[in-house]
Protein backbone atom coordinates (compact mmCIF):
# COMPACT_ATOMS: atom_id res chain seq x y z
CA UNK A 1 0.00 0.00 0.00
CA UNK A 2 1.29 3.49 -0.85
CA UNK A 3 0.22 7.00 0.04
CA UNK A 4 -2.30 8.42 -2.47
CA UNK A 5 -1.27 11.35 -4.60
CA UNK A 6 -2.94 14.73 -4.34
CA UNK A 7 -4.69 14.05 -7.64
CA UNK A 8 -6.02 10.75 -6.32
CA UNK A 9 -7.25 12.41 -3.13
CA UNK A 10 -8.96 15.10 -5.14
CA UNK A 11 -11.20 12.54 -6.84
CA UNK A 12 -11.82 10.31 -3.82
CA UNK A 13 -15.53 10.44 -2.85
CA UNK A 14 -14.86 10.77 0.88
CA UNK A 15 -12.46 13.64 0.31
CA UNK A 16 -14.76 15.34 -2.19
CA UNK A 17 -17.60 15.15 0.28
CA UNK A 18 -15.42 16.61 3.05
CA UNK A 19 -14.36 19.46 0.79
CA UNK A 20 -17.92 20.28 -0.16
CA UNK A 21 -19.13 20.14 3.44
CA UNK A 22 -16.30 22.45 4.45
CA UNK A 23 -17.21 24.78 1.61
CA UNK A 24 -20.86 24.97 2.71
CA UNK A 25 -19.80 25.57 6.31
CA UNK A 26 -17.52 28.42 5.16
CA UNK A 27 -20.55 30.61 4.40
CA UNK A 28 -18.90 31.94 1.27
CA UNK A 29 -22.06 33.82 0.29
CA UNK A 30 -22.05 35.81 3.53
CA UNK A 31 -19.61 38.74 3.29
CA UNK A 32 -19.57 39.26 7.05
CA UNK A 33 -19.38 35.69 8.34
CA UNK A 34 -17.46 33.88 5.61
CA UNK A 35 -14.45 32.07 7.08
CA UNK A 36 -12.04 29.25 6.38
CA UNK A 37 -12.86 25.64 7.22
CA UNK A 38 -10.67 22.59 6.85
CA UNK A 39 -9.27 19.45 8.34
CA UNK A 40 -7.09 16.40 7.92
CA UNK A 41 -7.21 13.35 5.67
CA UNK A 42 -6.02 10.05 7.13
CA UNK A 43 -5.44 6.58 5.77
CA UNK A 44 -6.07 3.57 7.98
CA UNK A 45 -3.02 1.36 7.68
CA UNK A 46 -4.84 -1.95 8.25
CA UNK A 47 -7.73 -1.28 5.88
CA UNK A 48 -6.68 1.51 3.53
CA UNK A 49 -9.87 3.39 4.40
CA UNK A 50 -9.82 7.17 4.04
CA UNK A 51 -10.87 9.03 7.21
CA UNK A 52 -11.62 12.70 7.74
CA UNK A 53 -11.33 14.87 10.83
CA UNK A 54 -12.36 18.53 10.84
CA UNK A 55 -10.32 21.31 12.41
CA UNK A 56 -11.77 24.16 14.47
CA UNK A 57 -13.20 26.87 12.22
CA UNK A 58 -10.79 29.49 10.99
CA UNK A 59 -11.41 33.16 10.35
CA UNK A 60 -11.79 35.24 7.19
CA UNK A 61 -8.42 34.36 5.67
CA UNK A 62 -6.65 32.14 8.16
CA UNK A 63 -6.90 28.65 9.66
CA UNK A 64 -4.75 26.41 11.83
CA UNK A 65 -4.13 22.84 10.68
CA UNK A 66 -0.91 22.25 12.58
CA UNK A 67 -2.33 20.23 15.52
CA UNK A 68 -4.12 17.22 14.08
CA UNK A 69 -5.78 14.63 16.32
CA UNK A 70 -4.05 11.27 16.38
CA UNK A 71 -6.03 8.28 15.08
CA UNK A 72 -4.75 4.85 16.08
CA UNK A 73 -3.34 2.84 13.17
CA UNK A 74 -3.83 5.72 10.73
CA UNK A 75 -1.49 8.31 9.24
CA UNK A 76 -2.19 11.74 7.81
CA UNK A 77 -2.00 11.73 4.03
CA UNK A 78 -3.36 15.20 3.34
CA UNK A 79 -5.00 18.34 4.63
CA UNK A 80 -7.76 20.43 3.15
CA UNK A 81 -9.20 23.86 3.65
CA UNK A 82 -11.33 26.48 1.99
CA UNK A 83 -10.77 29.89 0.46
CA UNK A 84 -14.21 31.42 0.99
CA UNK A 85 -13.44 34.91 -0.29
CA UNK A 86 -14.61 35.59 -3.84
CA UNK A 87 -12.19 35.79 -6.74
CA UNK A 88 -14.64 38.22 -8.37
CA UNK A 89 -13.69 40.72 -5.66
CA UNK A 90 -9.99 40.31 -6.35
CA UNK A 91 -9.13 37.55 -3.90
CA UNK A 92 -6.33 35.23 -4.95
CA UNK A 93 -7.37 31.57 -5.26
CA UNK A 94 -3.85 30.15 -5.51
CA UNK A 95 -1.96 28.92 -2.46
CA UNK A 96 -0.67 31.76 -0.29
CA UNK A 97 2.95 32.05 0.78
CA UNK A 98 2.00 30.91 4.28
CA UNK A 99 0.10 27.93 2.88
CA UNK A 100 3.04 26.84 0.76
CA UNK A 101 5.41 27.18 3.70
CA UNK A 102 3.11 25.21 6.01
CA UNK A 103 2.53 22.52 3.40
CA UNK A 104 6.25 22.09 2.87
CA UNK A 105 6.75 21.88 6.64
CA UNK A 106 3.94 19.38 7.21
CA UNK A 107 4.85 17.17 4.25
CA UNK A 108 1.42 16.23 2.92
CA UNK A 109 -0.70 17.49 -0.01
CA UNK A 110 -3.08 20.36 0.67
CA UNK A 111 -6.39 20.51 -1.19
CA UNK A 112 -7.87 23.99 -1.26
CA UNK A 113 -11.52 24.54 -2.22
CA UNK A 114 -12.09 28.00 -3.69
CA UNK A 115 -14.99 29.43 -5.66
CA UNK A 116 -13.27 28.56 -8.91
CA UNK A 117 -12.40 24.96 -8.09
CA UNK A 118 -9.92 22.89 -6.13
CA UNK A 119 -6.27 23.95 -5.97
CA UNK A 120 -3.31 21.86 -4.87
CA UNK A 121 -0.34 22.83 -2.75
CA UNK A 122 2.47 20.97 -1.06
CA UNK A 123 4.11 17.68 -2.00
CA UNK A 124 2.57 15.31 -4.54
CA UNK A 125 2.01 12.72 -1.80
CA UNK A 126 2.86 12.21 1.89
CA UNK A 127 6.59 12.70 2.35
CA UNK A 128 8.34 9.37 2.92
CA UNK A 129 5.28 7.25 2.19
CA UNK A 130 3.14 5.70 4.89
CA UNK A 131 6.03 5.19 7.29
CA UNK A 132 6.78 7.41 10.23
CA UNK A 133 3.87 6.84 12.55
CA UNK A 134 0.70 8.83 13.12
CA UNK A 135 0.40 12.54 12.57
CA UNK A 136 2.40 14.40 9.96
CA UNK A 137 5.43 12.66 8.48
CA UNK A 138 8.77 13.21 10.20
CA UNK B 1 5.33 46.55 13.10
CA UNK B 2 6.50 47.97 9.77
CA UNK B 3 10.03 47.48 8.51
CA UNK B 4 11.41 49.33 5.49
CA UNK B 5 14.02 47.15 3.81
CA UNK B 6 14.93 48.91 0.57
CA UNK B 7 15.77 52.29 -0.92
CA UNK B 8 15.85 51.63 -4.66
CA UNK B 9 13.88 54.53 -6.13
CA UNK B 10 15.67 57.65 -4.98
CA UNK B 11 13.29 59.88 -6.95
CA UNK B 12 10.30 58.81 -4.88
CA UNK B 13 7.99 61.59 -3.74
CA UNK B 14 5.79 59.36 -1.71
CA UNK B 15 7.09 58.73 1.79
CA UNK B 16 7.09 55.33 3.44
CA UNK B 17 4.36 56.49 5.81
CA UNK B 18 2.22 57.68 2.91
CA UNK B 19 2.62 54.35 1.15
CA UNK B 20 1.67 52.54 4.34
CA UNK B 21 -1.41 54.72 4.74
CA UNK B 22 -2.59 53.95 1.21
CA UNK B 23 -2.10 50.23 1.74
CA UNK B 24 -3.75 50.28 5.15
CA UNK B 25 -6.83 52.11 3.89
CA UNK B 26 -7.37 49.55 1.15
CA UNK B 27 -6.49 46.59 3.35
CA UNK B 28 -8.89 47.56 6.10
CA UNK B 29 -11.76 47.72 3.63
CA UNK B 30 -11.12 44.15 2.57
CA UNK B 31 -9.64 42.41 5.64
CA UNK B 32 -11.25 44.67 8.27
CA UNK B 33 -8.69 43.82 10.97
CA UNK B 34 -5.02 44.05 10.02
CA UNK B 35 -3.68 43.56 13.55
CA UNK B 36 -2.81 39.92 12.91
CA UNK B 37 -0.23 40.90 10.31
CA UNK B 38 3.31 42.21 10.35
CA UNK B 39 4.07 44.72 7.60
CA UNK B 40 7.07 44.55 5.29
CA UNK B 41 7.81 47.71 3.28
CA UNK B 42 10.43 48.05 0.55
CA UNK B 43 11.05 50.78 -2.00
CA UNK B 44 12.00 48.96 -5.18
CA UNK B 45 12.48 49.98 -8.80
CA UNK B 46 8.78 49.61 -9.59
CA UNK B 47 7.44 51.29 -6.46
CA UNK B 48 6.68 50.79 -2.82
CA UNK B 49 6.06 47.15 -1.99
CA UNK B 50 3.83 46.79 1.07
CA UNK B 51 3.26 43.23 2.22
CA UNK B 52 1.10 42.12 5.13
CA UNK B 53 2.52 38.89 6.57
CA UNK B 54 0.74 36.68 9.11
CA UNK B 55 2.30 37.08 12.54
CA UNK B 56 1.48 33.46 13.38
CA UNK B 57 3.89 31.39 11.34
CA UNK B 58 1.98 28.17 12.16
CA UNK B 59 -1.15 29.41 10.42
CA UNK B 60 -2.30 28.91 6.87
CA UNK B 61 -3.74 32.02 5.27
CA UNK B 62 -2.63 35.34 3.96
CA UNK B 63 -2.90 39.07 3.80
CA UNK B 64 -2.84 41.85 1.22
CA UNK B 65 0.17 42.70 -0.94
CA UNK B 66 0.62 45.99 -2.78
CA UNK B 67 2.88 47.79 -5.22
CA UNK B 68 2.30 51.53 -4.96
CA UNK B 69 3.46 54.16 -7.45
CA UNK B 70 6.20 56.19 -5.69
CA UNK B 71 5.27 59.35 -7.60
CA UNK B 72 1.48 59.36 -7.76
CA UNK B 73 0.51 57.14 -4.85
CA UNK B 74 -1.67 55.01 -7.10
CA UNK B 75 -1.93 51.31 -6.40
CA UNK B 76 -0.14 49.64 -9.31
CA UNK B 77 -1.00 46.10 -8.25
CA UNK B 78 -2.60 44.36 -5.34
CA UNK B 79 -3.09 40.77 -4.33
CA UNK B 80 -5.43 39.57 -1.60
CA UNK B 81 -4.12 36.29 -0.23
CA UNK B 82 -6.31 33.94 1.77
Amino acid sequence: MRAPTAAELMTHPTVRQALEEAWVDSLAEDPIHRHEEGGWIYMSIPSGEILIRRAPSGIQSEIHLDSPPIIADAVIIGVFHTYPNPTAEGWDSGPSEADRRADERDGVPDLIRADNGIHLSGPKRRRGGLEGGPGFPP
Amino acid sequence: MATAIGQAASAARLSCDQALKIAREDGEKVYRDLSRFDIRVALEADGWHVDYILKDDRARGGGPHYVIDPLTGGILSKRYEQ
